[in-house]
């Protein structure tokens, strides 16, 4: 090899504390836009692909019961491809020793082996149920433990129960697809369900379109035909309707959302990793100095040297690659394998993301060269003389055109501050005084220094403002879930009854009835735009406690006037408290008044509240209902869920049909926990960021202790113990650390606005109001104190180790 | 801050011992990947206080790591280094002898010496931050005391990189001064200065020691080494005495080292003779301390004192270079013992062979000393009665 | 390069320093290193420059080299059968002339620690690309044995003494052959016995046709230069009286 190449190949090993600085920084950027592109790229295939091979039902009907024959009028419906009927419902089940009830979704499918619509993949034992056997889906598992072969005991609405043997474990990807919060499903067969006391009928229709199945507009037709045939011609009531194109799954946008704001934090992620690149690699050069001063000496030219350091500069980056990339690759499929089991699909297995490997390429690449290209360039053109003398004295200091030094911003703000102090007669101890002149000293390493710690400390800290933000507006919609039991029954029972029973239970301080309708909002050409679930509280219900962000409340005399979520506003932008809109109530065309706007989470389907006056009346149901809301003395989780079971227990044995029995904030739980998922993915993240900034930090101070040992050497003569100057080092490290903090402070509020724009979009697809906590801003404090005196206590063990004569053993 | 003692407490609370540096069979030695060298092989030196002193040695001599040694920058790899009273290396640490340097020890290197991130007031009153000594207050009215002393009071709040190498080297010394140490080692403090601003440190010096300071100082100008009162010349790891470079200084060092090893030490008595007249001389001698009377005696005449010799001087070149027999007495003179160190005619011979110069040099003190000596047998012709001298010498011969 | 031995025509000096003025600008003050320097080296002289530290002798060194751009003044080197004007090369020109003109030695040696004897040798053939890559390690082996470090041809300049260095930074500034050789305190840190022996490499050199310039604070080594010129605060001063006899005077 010639000798410059070999240089290069040495100096790459030269110093292993700083290749592993370099290549790690390097490397991290890559690794994170490699999970995050390669995830990318597997989530949005695989889980569409998953999605479509599962045969997804294109049209969903909730209808009243129906029949075979029925359904077999179904199948010449125009453009219907193919069409199932099945039975859900609500039951709950517990394995046999368990004495602990679940909630699931049972489902009655007709026929399993030909199956055509919401295909079932077996994982486990049989792919179709005996009688009296049952299906799990894997999901099931999650919530009770339960095996091939092991009994589970359901509970019917009467109170006895049946136990059904699991004959296998299925995956079900398309069923439920757009809810992943949905209870989890068990399948039966039809003939099954006798032994659970319901109808050999079903209330379901799975459809899949003949042409079309990507085109909404076509689907939103073909359904509105259909339930218009069940309706008309059947006379068969369809309460919901549900469309999805057979190629997107439902929640593909949101997690491409997410995904999106990860991917944009990868990338700030390189970006701060870049300047911790450029900080390294001009404090190699420095260290080159010399270096390159013999060898422009005996011949060397700028392009010649240039060349060296950009070969030197990407070979970190092939080295970081060679780390990132196979990380980067496992990462990518281990977050995508969790994704996939949160949302319930199968991916197509493990792969090479080739997109990802081009971006991982250009960013191992590209990066470190666009980041090492100043230094390089100021390095190769530096003159033999200033090369030779090793000079670093010239620090960064700018010269103005007689070649005297010019004040800059720091050295002007540091001597009105020294003035300040002059003139009220305060000395500082000059050890202070170097740790805080020395922070100043090399301006450029100093400024990416910081923005690198800044912008992680700033990521961080509004990271923990957007979870409160998610938290405080979680509360909000709490402000809508102020029972503490919610009592849902088979069959409408009557208030005073039901209310009567539920006051015998000690702690039970108030109960309500509400009214409850499912409608569909329809466009004005009378095609389905949402549906929506009317919830129908006496007027001035004490069990929420509701907050309009436009218009007004419902109030007692309202009639066919509902206040609604703001995501209605998706379909019609342009609705303003006050306007009408057109829906489709029992078959009913109606036209109702909106009359005022909320924040609340929608999840299949928009919600909208009403008067139990009027709505009671409108569903035929005056003075009764299915479903109650109950008031305790407590209203902590566990006092609720004991009050549930106790409620439960009390209405069976009273002979009620009791669908369930839930504590009152078990449906926040679980939307609180799908939001915990995602502000540790955003945690992660501003760890990440932190831990760049630390490194950044780190290698700032090793590389100022490293130039500045003469200077050590000095102290050391004129009387400076090893305590002395570890703190001078470590007193720097946190004052950059404060800066930091200081200016995170500041930055922390647009990224928090920013942050919290895109995720609640993405989450709830509304802005929600930004709430800061002062959480987050504390534990960064503790964190980059704590980190930036871990950052200098390395480099400043070392600075105490040095012994003066190897300090000042020049030449 | 506890208030600190105007002055530093004694090293050792008896009368302070009279060395102020004590260097004993003191030996270094440095390993490399090319091999081991012994860089100082055994020195012996003493300095008293109030000495100012200066070391002189060629690049790879060893003399910067003999001034590692009396900082206490380095370790010896064998041998005892005492400053002040305190052995440096038995009892204390590295951060321990940071510390002790800080309160003893005033230092003044060639290059890099002011904190640049620090004002010359700020600099000189660190020293005194790390020591911990004088009050906080009274700190900096020290330094603006100690930078009015050597020039620089006007200057105080500039930083070292807005005045000249030679007011920096100034600002160093009162740097080293900061703590009140007894002792100031200065590295070629005029290394790199013009020879205006070297005078003025060098005055700085005289009169630092004439205040009781040891100034010890390392240079390799030898128009700086006329000024202090003891030049120590340090060859390939040894010391050459000091009487052998005064008395042949025109030598090379590594001559003049090859010289100290060939010599031997005599001592003689007050009045004791060394050279009888006409006696046979095979030997150079250099005195190193006391003084010699060199006495001429006439036949039947009183003897006459021609010269008196000291410190740095030699006799025996006449004889040695023009041969035969000693052509005056020599004795000890009557008030001091005299120590001479003896180099045999043959080194001696061999060395002037080595050195044009020093035979040129030598060759015209022959000649002088001859010339001398004529006249003075002229004189002596006249006052040439004393016996008593006479009877002495023969007595003692 | 066989050049001609010192002869009396009115051949071209070597290297000429017409006026050479060198003032360094700091915030403490204007300080002139070099005052106006005439000076004219000739073909086979080994030329040392004598004077105490901070006289201006690196700084003169500096200039002839073109390491450190003058204030006024010209330096002309007439070396590789071209005339140049140091100081209006671009730093690029002058790096590549340098390298092929110009061998340089300092006190310090300057080796790349990490490139062995061998490399370090090579290096400036292969970014002067005058020779051949087999060609350049052959005449590097060649220059090794030359300075008599041949079997240490693949240690580390770490694994060598101080004055075995010197001598590959010698055979370093010999690599592309160039008829000048500069000297900075070439024996500067190294014990008079290894420091000798590095003169007797010089020495050996101008026998062999270089032209040497040599700056040191040696007055010791007066002597044994062909021509020796004593530098003094900037000024080339003449030689005291009392050392004349003992130092040869320089041709006229």
């Amino acid at each position: 090899m010639r000798p410059r190449w070999r240089k290069v190949f040495l100096d790459l090993f030269e110093n292993k504390t700083r290749m592993l600085l370099v290549v790690f920084s390097i490397a991290v950027g890559v690794f994170s836009i490699g999970v995050i592109a390669g995830a990318y790229v597997i989530i949005e295939n695989d889980m569409s692909a998953s999605y479509a091979a599962n045969q997804p039902a294109n049209i969903e009907l909730r209808t009243a019961d129906f029949d075979r024959d029925f359904l077999a009028t179904l199948e010449n419906a125009p453009d219907i491809a193919e069409v199932e009927g099945r039975r859900v419902f609500n039951i709950r089940a517990r394995p046999l020793q368990s004495q602990v009830w679940t909630t699931l979704n049972l489902v009655a499918v007709d026929d399993f082996e030909n199956n055509t619509v919401n295909l079932l993949t077996s994982l486990q034992g049989a792919s179709e149920p005996a009688k009296r056997e049952a299906l799990l889906e894997r999901k099931v598992l999650d919530e009770l433990s339960a095996a091939v072969g092991d009994d589970l005991v359901f509970q019917l609405s009467d109170g006895s129960t049946q136990v059904l043997r699991v004959a296998g474990i299925v995956q079900d990807p398309t069923t439920g697809a757009d809810d992943f919060l949905a209870p989890p499903i068990v399948y039966v067969t039809m003939d099954t369900l006798p032994y659970l006391s319901q109808p050999e009928a079903f209330n379901r229709i799975y459809a899949t379109v003949e042409t079309g199945e990507n085109d909404d507009a076509h689907i939103r037709l073909t359904a509105a035909d259909l339930a218009d045939r069940m309706e008309r011609g059947g006379g068969v009531d369809v309460y919901r309707t549900r469309i999805a194109l057979k190629n997107e799954h439902p929640l593909a946008p949101t997690v491409n959302a997410v995904l999106g704001i990860l991917m944009a934090l990868g990338i700030l992620i390189v970006f701060l990793s870049s300047s911790l690149i450029a900080n390294t690699l001009a404090a190699l050069l420095n260290q080159h100095l010399r270096h390159i001063g013999v060898m422009k000496l005996v011949g060397g030219r700028d392009n010649q040297i240039f060349a060296m350091y950009l070969a030197l500069i990407l070979a970190f980056g092939v080295l970081a690659l060679l780390l990132a990339v196979p990380f980067g690759g496992i990462g990518a499929y281990q977050l995508s394998l969790y994704i996939a089991d949160q949302l319930g699909f199968t991916l197509l297995g493990y792969r090479i993301v080739p997109f990802s490997f081009v971006i991982q390429m250009a960013v191992g690449i590209f990066v470190p060269l666009f980041a090492g290209f100043v230094p390089v360039i100021n390095g190769s053109r530096i003159t033999v003389l200033d090369a030779l003398s090793g000079d670093l004295a010239h620090e960064t200091a700018t010269r103005d055109a007689a070649g005297r030094r010019r004040e800059s911003v720091f050295e002007r703000l540091e001597n009105w501050f020294d003035e300040l102090l002059l003139r009220r007669g305060i000395h500082l101890p000059r050890p202070l005084l170097i740790s805080l002149r020395n922070t100043f000293r090399r301006q450029n390493r100093l400024l990416l220094t910081l923005f690198t710690l800044t912008m992680g400390g700033a990521i961080f800290i509004a990271v923990f403002n957007v979870r409160t933000t998610l938290f405080d507006y979680m509360d909000n919609v709490g402000r809508y879930f102020v029972a503490d039991v919610t009592l849902d029954f088979d069959k409408p029972y009557r208030l005073s009854e039901v209310e009567r029973l539920a006051r015998q239970e000690p702690g039970v301080v108030d109960v309500e009835g509400w009214a409850f309708a499912a409608v569909e909002v329809l466009y004005p050409d009378g095609t389905l735009a949402e549906n929506l679930t009317v919830l129908a509280p006496p007027a001035g219900s004490e069990m929420i406690s509701p907050d309009p962000v436009a218009g007004r409340w419902v109030q007692a005399g309202d009639t066919r006037s509902i206040a609604i979520t703001e995501g209605i506003l998706r379909s019609f932008p342009n609705l303003k408290p006050g306007d009408y809109l057109d829906v489709k109530i029992a078959g009913n065309e109606e036209r109702w008044q909106v009359v005022g706007f909320f924040k609340f989470i929608d999840r299949e389907g928009l919600i909208a509240y009403g008067t139990y006056e009027y709505f009671s009346r409108e569903t035929n149901l005056a003075n009764r209902s299915v479903s109650f809301r109950v008031l305790t003395d407590q209203h902590a989780e566990p006092y609720q869920r004991a009050m549930s079971e106790k409620l439960d227990k009390r209405f069976r044995d009273a002979g009620f049909q009791v669908s369930q029995a839930r504590p009152g904030l078990s449906a926040l739980d679980n939307a609180t926990e799908s939001l915990d998922i995602l502000v540790i993915f955003l945690l992660i993240m501003a760890m990440l960021t932190a831990v760049v900034g630390a490194m950044g930090l780190t290698g700032t101070m090793g590389m100022n202790v490293l130039e500045r040992t003469r200077e050590i050497g000095i102290m050391r003569a004129i009387g400076a113990v090893d305590a002395e100057i570890m703190r001078m080092v470590i007193v720097e490290g946190m004052v950059i650390g404060g800066i930091s903090w200081l200016l995170g402070l500041l930055l922390s509020v647009p990224f928090t606005y920013l942050l919290s724009y895109i995720v609640s979009l993405a989450v709830f697809e509304t802005p929600i109001t930004v709430v800061f906590t002062p959480l987050g801003y504390l534990i960064w404090l503790a964190l980059v104190i704590v980190l930036s005196a871990l950052a200098s206590i390395i480099p400043a063990r070392n600075a105490a180790r040095l012994t003066i004569r190897e300090v000042l053993a020049y030449e | 801050m506890t208030p600190a003692p105007q002055n530093l407490p004694p090293v050792s609370p008896a009368a302070p011992p009279p060395a102020m540096i004590d260097l004993r069979r003191v030996v270094k030695k440095f390993k490399n990947a090319a091999g081991e060298f012994t860089v100082l092989k055994g020195i012996e030196l003493h300095i008293g206080r109030g000495e100012f002193v200066s070391i002189v040695g060629k690049s790879g001599s060893g003399k910067s790591t003999l001034l590692n040694m009396i900082t206490g920058i380095d370790h010896p790899t064998s041998g005892q280094v005492i400053v002040n009273g305190q052995d440096l290396y038995t009892s204390l640490n590295e951060s321990g002898r940071s510390l002790w340097r800080g309160r003893n020890l005033g230092i003044v290197f060639q290059f890099f010496q002011l904190l640049p991130m620090l004002s010359l007031l700020e600099n000189v009153m660190l020293p005194m931050d790390y020591a911990g000594l004088y009050d906080f207050d009274e700190r900096p009215r020290r330094a603006r005391q100690l930078l009015g002393m050597v020039g620089l009071e006007q200057h105080a709040h500039k930083l070292p990189m807005s005045v000249s190498t030679g007011q920096q080297q100034l600002a160093a010394i009162a740097r080293a001064l900061a703590t009140d140490p007894p002792l100031l080692v200065a590295d070629e403090p005029t290394g790199n200065l013009d020879s205006r601003s070297a005078d003025t440190i060098i005055e700085l010096f005289t009169s630092l020691a004439a205040q009781g300071k040891t100034v010890i100082m390392v240079t390799h100008d030898p128009s700086l080494t006329e000024r202090t009162n003891r030049n120590i010349i340090i060859s390939d790891g040894e010391l050459i005495a000091d009487a052998v470079a005064l008395a042949l200084p025109l030598l090379s060092h590594r001559q003049m080292l090859q010289v100290t090893r060939q010599t031997q030490p005599h001592t003689f008595a007050p009045g004791q003779a060394i050279l009888l007249r006409d006696a046979e001389v095979d030997t150079f001698f250099i005195i190193e301390e006391g003084e010699v009377e060199i006495v001429l005696q006439g036949k039947n005449r009183a003897d006459a004192t021609v010269a008196r010799l000291g410190r740095g001087q030699y006799f025996g070149e006449v004889e040695l270079l023009r041969g035969g027999k000693s052509i005056a007495s020599v004795r000890a003179s009557s008030t001091s013992p005299v120590r001479l160190l003896g180099l045999p005619r043959a080194a001696f011979l061999a060395t002037l062979k080595e050195s044009p110069l020093t035979e040129e040099a030598i060759a015209r003190s022959v000649q002088s000393r001859l010339q001398e000596n004529r006249a003075q047998d002229r004189r002596s012709v006249v006052d040439a009665l004393s016996g008593t001298i006479k009877k002495a010498l023969r007595r003692s011969s | 390069m066989a050049l001609q031995p010192i002869s009396p025509n009115p051949n071209p000096a070597l290297i000429e320093l017409k006026d050479v003025v060198k003032t360094y600008s700091s915030e403490a003050g204007d300080f002139t290193a070099l005052k106006g320097i005439h000076l004219q080296v000739q073909p086979g002289e080994f030329l040392g420059i004598v004077g105490k530290s901070g006289a201006g002798k690196s700084t003169l060194l500096n200039m002839i080299t073109g390491v450190d751009r003058l204030t006024s003044g010209e330096v002309r080197i007439r070396a590789s059968g071209q005339e140049v004007s140091v100081h209006s090369l671009s730093e690029n020109d002058l790096a590549l002339w340098r390298g092929r003109s110009m061998g340089v030695v300092y006190q310090s040696f300057q080796l790349l620690p990490m490139l062995t004897l061998l490399e370090n040798i090579i290096l400036p053939m292969d970014l002067c690309g005058l020779y051949h890559p087999r060609e350049s390690r052959r005449r590097a082996l060649q220059l090794l044995e030359m300075v008599e470090i041949a079997e240490h041809a693949h240690k580390l300049p770490a694994y060598i003494s101080g004055g075995q260095q010197q001598r590959v930074a010698i055979a370093r500034a010999l690599a592309n052959d160039p008829p000048i050789l500069v000297a900075d305190e070439p024996t500067g840190s190294l014990d008079s016995v290894t420091a000798d022996h590095i003169f007797d490499v010089f020495e050996s050199l101008v026998q062999k046709g270089k032209t040497i310039v040599m700056v040191t604070h040696d007055m010791g080594l007066m002597p044994r230069f062909s021509r020796h010129l004593l530098l003094t605060d900037g000024e080339i001063s003449p030689p005291p009286a009392s050392l004349s006899s003992a130092s040869p005077r320089p041709k006229k």
